[in-house]
């Protein structure tokens, strides 16, 4: 039986332009089969027992198999006219969903599974930054994260301290923020979409929304592609696949304060769908 | 300049950006989106090459549409010593792993496309197919370190090396774990270890061999 | 199951500074050899957030984690947390360490507290390990000279000439491997290739 909070959170199910393309995409959501395609001019989802609600934003179709709690989380910033808004396409990892999740809010990885991308020996340290559960949006986030980068995005040369915020806005589905190499008056927007197929598989969605109107789309892409293509194998190979919600399962340090928080609001509310409750 | 048409996922791209580097050769590289985009599968890019594939490089009025002959020309032009020794028999055993890379392509190479970009297919027989191609591998390089040998042809690393270096190292990808081939991992680490080598996602480096960091 | 040593690869298969994986009865472990030779075999899951160390790196007598460089040092003890250079871990971070032995060019583990020694298998010297999709059973049936449980022993015709064969028997989660070890008079090769056949016909035997 999987949770009703679980069943009324919005899931990436494809990409948009795939689908108004033409293709079929035939996939699972939390354990289901599910068909996402065109109808009558109409994205539509169907599972075992009729139609999805369904919506499309940020370049994805998002669906829900239950009754949608609440919309779909904004981002405001997909709106601005000059943004860039990239679609980095699917990759599929052997692990929960939620760790994929979580892999992505941390940067304490950067020197050893990005080297020379996103960080590097000795610049390991993480800085104390702040974490919060924001109220009136029920979602994590973290400010003021900072750290050093020898290549901080396609468009960047040479190494800087990048500034990040980071956050949780549904629970298969993390925003970050960072340092724009390009403007100083705004942030890079990157998204991580991710489709939970079952407990211990998912399709992973990295979304982009930059100011950069110089670099080829294509190697934007593989930028992001690689990025992720170096955390699959890292996360291919966590034991066990299920995130641990017991705190005594791993061990965190003040550098995994986003990732506690997240742990926290996913078992306070009982979104448990690909977690570990107690220790195997 | 050798222009490189490249996707940064493609085994048989690295495979030619590795060789590049070990040699010491500056390529443009030209990344072409493969994924999700196809764009290798477009009119356009068919222009270039027929057969829909990547990598492309391109010399001039040169185009080259298959990997290993880029190594072939890579080497020639810049580190000869990587085309193995001229005898013969070393010269037949290096083609013979320039053929054999290609069965591993087709088959830990399509694992992978199909563990991680969703490319529909027979999983079950391309793992199998890769598990019997690495058993080769894995035997061919056990007898070769009986002799004492380190590389699958002569006595340095070579285009046959490298060939069939990233597929086999990036079999874990698709599913295949390298845990049963002591003799194929110790090989990808000493091409790992090699002086100018360059990583791609799934193949990292050693950072053992970065110093340890003061601790202040 | 009584715990007992299991034979999970061979020396030569494991240099100094590299980690592989190494199981014991179900248990996954990162084997490691120092660059001093110190050879440690860990439970294969970092406490921090649960990385396979047998990915990680060996740098002097430490290893190392590959997702956020946790060190650890003899005896499974935390030494350093990149993201906190100038932390003293706590004492309570620690891998859980097994009882590792080399013997006769073979590395054999055991839960910590195994009392006494690995089985001696003298007379042989160390080939190569395989792995095998067939069972033991299967192994056994297409070579009746082979006899035993966990250490199969026997004189084959490697080359048209009796040798003396001991294949160590490890069973992983994956499936089975053999740790094969051969008369130190056998051409290497030759025992290899027979290695190799006899796979082929313990594998066959079963698909039939
Ligand atoms: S999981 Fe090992 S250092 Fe973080
Ligand atoms: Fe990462």
């Amino acid at each position: 039986m999987i949770a009703q909070e679980v069943l009324n959170e919005w899931y990436p199910v494809a990409m948009a332009a795939q689908i108004r393309a033409g293709q079929r995409r035939v996939t699972q959501l939390l354990g289901q089969p599910i068909t996402v395609e065109l109808q009558k001019g109409a994205i539509v989802v169907t599972g075992q027992g009729g139609a999805l609600h369904v919506t499309e934003a940020y370049g994805h179709v998002w669906a829900c198999p239950g009754t949608p709690a609440h919309d779909l989380f904004p981002i405001p910033e997909a709106l601005e006219p000059c943004r860039r808004l990239v679609d980095v396409g699917v990759v599929r990892v052997k692990c929960s969903p939620l760790r994929a999740v979580e892999n992505f809010l941390d940067i304490a990885h950067f020197p050893f599974v990005h080297t020379d991308v996103l960080g590097a020996e000795p610049h390991t340290e993480v800085n104390r930054y702040e974490v919060q559960i924001r109220e009136d949006s029920d979602e994590v986030w973290a400010t003021k994260v900072t750290f050093y980068q020898p290549q901080a995005a396609k468009s960047a040369e040479g190494g800087i301290v990048t500034q990040y915020m980071y956050r949780v806005a549904a629970p298969t589905a993390a925003v970050l923020y960072k340092t724009c190499p390009n403007r100083t008056d705004a942030w890079d927007v990157i998204g991580i979409f991710v489709q939970p197929l079952t407990e211990e598989l998912c399709d992973v969605w990295p979304w982009m929304a930059l100011y950069d109107d110089v670099t080829p789309q294509a190697e934007l892409i593989a930028f992001q592609q690689m990025i992720f293509l170096q955390d699959r194998s890292i996360l291919e190979n966590q034991i066990p696949r299920l995130l641990p919600l017991d705190p005594g399962m791993e061990i965190p340090t003040q550098a995994d304060l986003t990732s506690i928080a997240y742990r926290r609001w996913l078992k306070k509310r009982g979104l448990t769908y690909g977690a570990q409750m107690v220790a195997a | 300049m050798i222009q490189l048409y490249d996707y940064v996922l493609s085994a048989s791209c690295y495979k030619v950006r590795l060789m590049a580097a070990l040699v010491g050769v500056k390529m443009d590289l030209e990344a072409v989106d493969f994924h999700p985009g196809r764009a290798h599968k477009s009119v356009e890019f068919a222009q270039l090459n027929p057969a829909g594939t990547l990598p492309v490089m391109v010399d001039g009025d040169m185009i080259l549409t298959e990997s290993t002959a880029m190594l072939v020309y890579l080497a020639k032009r810049a580190g000869p010593q990587w085309l193995g020794p001229d005898d013969a028999k070393s010269a037949a055993q290096v083609q013979q792993w320039l053929a054999f890379s290609g069965r591993l392509a087709a088959s830990l190479g399509m694992a992978r496309l199909h563990d991680m970009l969703l490319y529909k297919g027979d999983i079950d027989a391309w793992r199998a197919q890769g598990h019997a191609a690495l058993r080769e591998l894995e035997a061919a390089l056990t007898e070769r370190r009986f002799a004492g040998g380190e590389w699958l042809v002569g006595d340095t690393p070579s285009i046959a090396d490298i060939a069939c270096f990233p597929n086999a190292a990036l079999s874990q990808d698709g599913g295949v774990s390298l845990d049963a081939y002591p003799s194929v991992r110790l090989w990808t680490r000493r091409i790992r270890a090699l002086d100018r080598f360059i990583e791609m996602p799934g193949i990292h480096r050693l950072h053992e061999l970065s110093p340890t960091p003061k601790v202040a | 199951m009584t715990p007992r040593w299991t034979a999970t690869g061979l020396s030569q298969d494991l240099p100094k500074g590299v980690v592989m994986a190494g199981h014991w009865q179900g248990h996954d472990l990162a084997v490691w050899r120092s660059a001093t030779g110190r050879l440690q075999a860990w439970n294969d899951r970092c406490p921090h957030r649960g990385m396979r160390l047998s990915h990680g790196f060996v740098r002097g007598e430490t290893l190392a984690c590959i997702y956020h460089g946790w060190v650890y040092g003899a005896e499974g003890g935390c030494k350093h947390i990149p993201a906190h250079p100038a932390l003293t871990p706590p004492a309570t971070i620690t891998v859980t360490a097994f009882a590792c032995v080399e013997q006769d060019g073979v590395i054999w583990v055991a839960p910590a507290d195994m009392a006494g020694s690995p089985p001696a298998v003298s007379g042989v010297q160390p080939l190569r390990s395989v792995s095998l999709t067939c069972d033991l059973a299967a192994v056994l049936a297409v070579e009746p000279a082979l006899l035993g449980q966990d250490i199969l022993r026997g004189t084959v015709q490697i080359d048209g000439q009796g040798h003396d064969v001991c294949l160590l028997v490890q069973n992983n989660p994956a499936g089975l491997t053999l740790h094969a070890l051969c008369g130190v008079r056998a051409n290497k090769v030759a025992a290899s290739h027979w290695v190799e056949n006899l796979r082929r016909r313990a594998e066959m035997k079963v698909a039939a």
